[in-house]
């Protein structure tokens, strides 16, 4: 059972939380750091509490303060949102052991998928196919029948890196005899440590993910999937719902399959499944999100269904309730983030007071955002302004929609990358449905703004 | 905790006052060297209030800062009559029913506070205690602990911003409390009152003259 639930996240996430609570009847409690004291979630809220400073690491990082705070204004379950301690076996752990329901996965379920790279052999287990990779590179010999085995391109990657450092990408066995070299000798000055190995290198992929939801009875849907690749530096900026990566079959076969392997391996809760998608339409596993995700509100369009009040569900110990026959998809979404940075200024964080502020409205327009008009932006915490989510029967009509949206959107005083949605829109690539995660970065937002405004 | 063992080094010649200063050296060495480092990043990372470690004859104790700085610089905001100490006024619980709220945006402060205001705060969420022997019209100095709040188990110090004397009280004892809110006035003594009533320290400075 859960009665009253204490919102320990800020921004969009917690006004969606607020709004999934008083829609299930629950009460619930926001807490914010000093910072957002006035926040539109703060606000709104029947309660709110003050849990610490600006600083995340004594507000919305810190277990002791949020649980505290739960206890004393009598919540029974803490929703932690995503980012901050949404994914945090410790804490799950800390909340059960003060007899409050974590909204989410258990720790056990946490901590089993916790590491990506057991989470990789737990699911390619489980069936889920994963990017083919080597073993540590032995000698030359080991290196070139590996990369032989794997196919060209591959990646040599060293195993004490992280963050691309010491990467390189060959694509002959004569490049990789010259880089083996480089990189080890790169390895063990960057890391102390040479030991490399191989892994393949996806071309122009996409980045497509399935949601699935989970009860603890067995009870498993999927949600349909997401496509994610319009991406700046590994952030998604836009997401649509249904992928135009892959055909109807293609998709109904890649959520089957990774909702069989996600529940075989125990998996609890809302998650979401991350797969890079190459240009034959292969779908390699990357990782789990085991939270609410940014996009879920895609998936609510196309589904009807209340996403975070399931998640509340089934943190509450109840039974789904639908099966996968009631989930039915109906049309297109497609969600822009709006970020408060500046395109023209290589994306830096831009802050200040909203001046003016007018949230676009019209069939299948959809804004969570956590602005109002004098709102002064914290610099502590992320640039996400609010989600822009249109929705239509055909992709072409979401596009149409989703343009139209954002010229109606206003938000003055702070610089934005509303424009920047808006060239991507109007652009070729992107009406075709072939944008690549790589696209933004090789090509730079300028000259889609600057065709944009042509 | 790494703790290492103790001197497996050749005992210095010159009797027990080189040797005695000799381990001091090296119980403060480890002190400095070894334990704080990682106590900070323990503190940091736990939430906890306070730690203290012994080492030797000596001991070190770290307090989360906002349990000292904070309230300082909280005192500094308050006497300049911000509108954050109207808007924690009058409060009675740390979760506030946000109705009659509402009509108070936008925010100006509504009352001119008086300029010597001076409050300790709550350095955290969680059970308000004062001290026992806390009384109206006592005497404390900057730092003194005048109550603390229970937050799972762990007191965190509730301490008086400035040098001054005991005001009303403005939160009840074993009342839940939320970070940042205002639990003890604390009054400046009379600054043309009898010369030893005045401090010449008070803090923050220009908020009270000098007698």
């Amino acid at each position: 059972m859960v009665t009253k639930v204490l919102i320990a996240n800020r921004g969009e996430i917690a006004l969606r939380i607020l709004r999934a609570c008083r829609t299930l009847g629950i009460g619930a409690v926001v807490a914010y750091s000093e910072a957002d004291r006035e926040s539109l979630a703060a606000q709104l809220a029947d309660e709110a509490i003050c849990i610490g400073p600006a600083d995340a690491k004594h507000s919305y990082l810190s277990a002791p303060a949020i649980i505290s705070a739960a206890i004393v204004t009598g919540c029974d379950a803490i929703h932690p949102g995503y980012g901050f301690l949404s994914e945090d076996e410790g804490f799950a752990e800390v909340v059960r052991a003060h007899d409050l329901t974590f909204i989410g996965p258990s720790a056990e379920v946490l901590e089993r998928f916790a590491s990506k790279e057991a989470t990789r052999r737990l699911l390619s287990a489980h069936g889920l196919t994963t990017i083919p990779g080597s073993s540590m590179l032995r000698d030359e010999e080991h290196a070139f029948a590996e990369a032989e085995r794997i196919g060209y391109p591959v990646l040599i990657k060293p195993s004490a890196g992280g963050g691309g450092k010491g990467m390189r990408l060959v694509r002959t066995s004569r490049e990789l005899e010259t880089s083996l070299k480089v990189s080890r000798s790169e390895a063990m000055a960057g890391f102390g440590d040479d030991s490399l190995y191989l892994e393949k290198y996806l071309e122009d992929n996409r980045h497509v993910e399935i949601q699935v939801a989970v009860d603890r009875f067995g009870n498993a849907i999927h949600l349909g999937d997401r496509d994610c690749s319009v991406q700046r530096r590994h952030q998604k900026i836009i997401e649509e719902t249904p992928s135009p990566a892959l055909s109807d079959a293609a998709r109904r076969e890649l959520a089957e399959r990774a909702l069989g392997a996600v529940a075989a391996a125990g998996y609890e809760s809302l998650g979401t499944l991350e797969f890079l998608v190459d240009g034959n339409g292969d779908a390699y596993f990357i990782e789990i999100n085991c939270r609410v995700q940014v996009e879920h509100p895609i998936t609510e369009l196309c589904t009807g269904i209340d996403m975070v009040a399931l998640q509340i569900k089934i943190a509450a110990g109840e039974p789904l309730g639908i099966t996968q026959n009631d989930v039915v998809f109906r049309g297109h979404a497609i969600e822009f983030r709006i970020l408060a940075e500046d395109p023209a200024k290589d994306f830096r964080p831009a802050a200040g007071q909203v001046g003016a502020y007018l949230a676009p409205g019209g069939p299948g327009v959809r804004m969570d955002s956590h602005l109002y008009p004098g709102y002064e932006i914290p610099s502590y915490y992320d640039s996400l302004l609010g989600k822009l989510c249109v929705w239509a029967p055909d992709r072409a009509g979401a596009i149409a929609r989703g343009d139209a949206a954002l010229r109606e959107l206003l938000v003055d005083g702070v610089t934005t990358n509303i424009e920047l949605h808006r060239a991507i829109l109007a652009n070729q690539v992107f009406i075709d449905g072939k944008v690549t995660t790589n696209l933004l970065d090789r090509v730079g937002s300028a000259p889609f703004v600057a065709a944009g405004n042509r | 905790m790494p703790a290492r063992s103790q001197s497996d080094k050749p005992v210095p010649a010159g009797g027990d006052d080189a040797l005695r200063r000799q381990r001091d050296h090296d119980a403060i060495a480890r002190l400095a060297d070894d334990l704080l480092p990682a106590l900070i990043a323990k503190l940091a990372a736990s939430g906890l209030g306070e730690i203290e470690v012994r080492e030797g004859g000596w001991k070190a104790r770290l307090r989360m800062p906002a349990t000292v700085n904070e309230p300082r610089r909280n005192a500094g905001v308050a006497a300049d009559s911000h509108a954050g100490a109207a808007h924690a006024a009058g409060r009675g619980a740390a979760s506030h029913a946000r109705t009659e709220d509402r009509d108070r945006r936008p925010r100006e402060p509504e009352e001119v506070e008086p300029p010597d205001r001076i409050v300790a705060k709550s350095p955290a969420v969680g059970v308000y205690q004062p001290l026992r022997d806390l009384t109206v019209g006592m005497r404390v100095r900057a730092g003194d602990r005048i109550g603390s709040v229970n937050v799972l188990g762990v007191n965190q110090d509730v301490v008086s911003p400035v040098d001054g004397i005991i005001g009303s009280s403005l939160a009840e004892a074993g009342e839940a409390v939320e970070y940042g809110q205002e639990l003890v006035r604390i009054e400046l003594p009379e600054p043309a009152a009898g010369a030893g009533a005045a401090r010449p320290e008070l803090e923050p400075a220009g908020v009270a003259g000098k007698a």
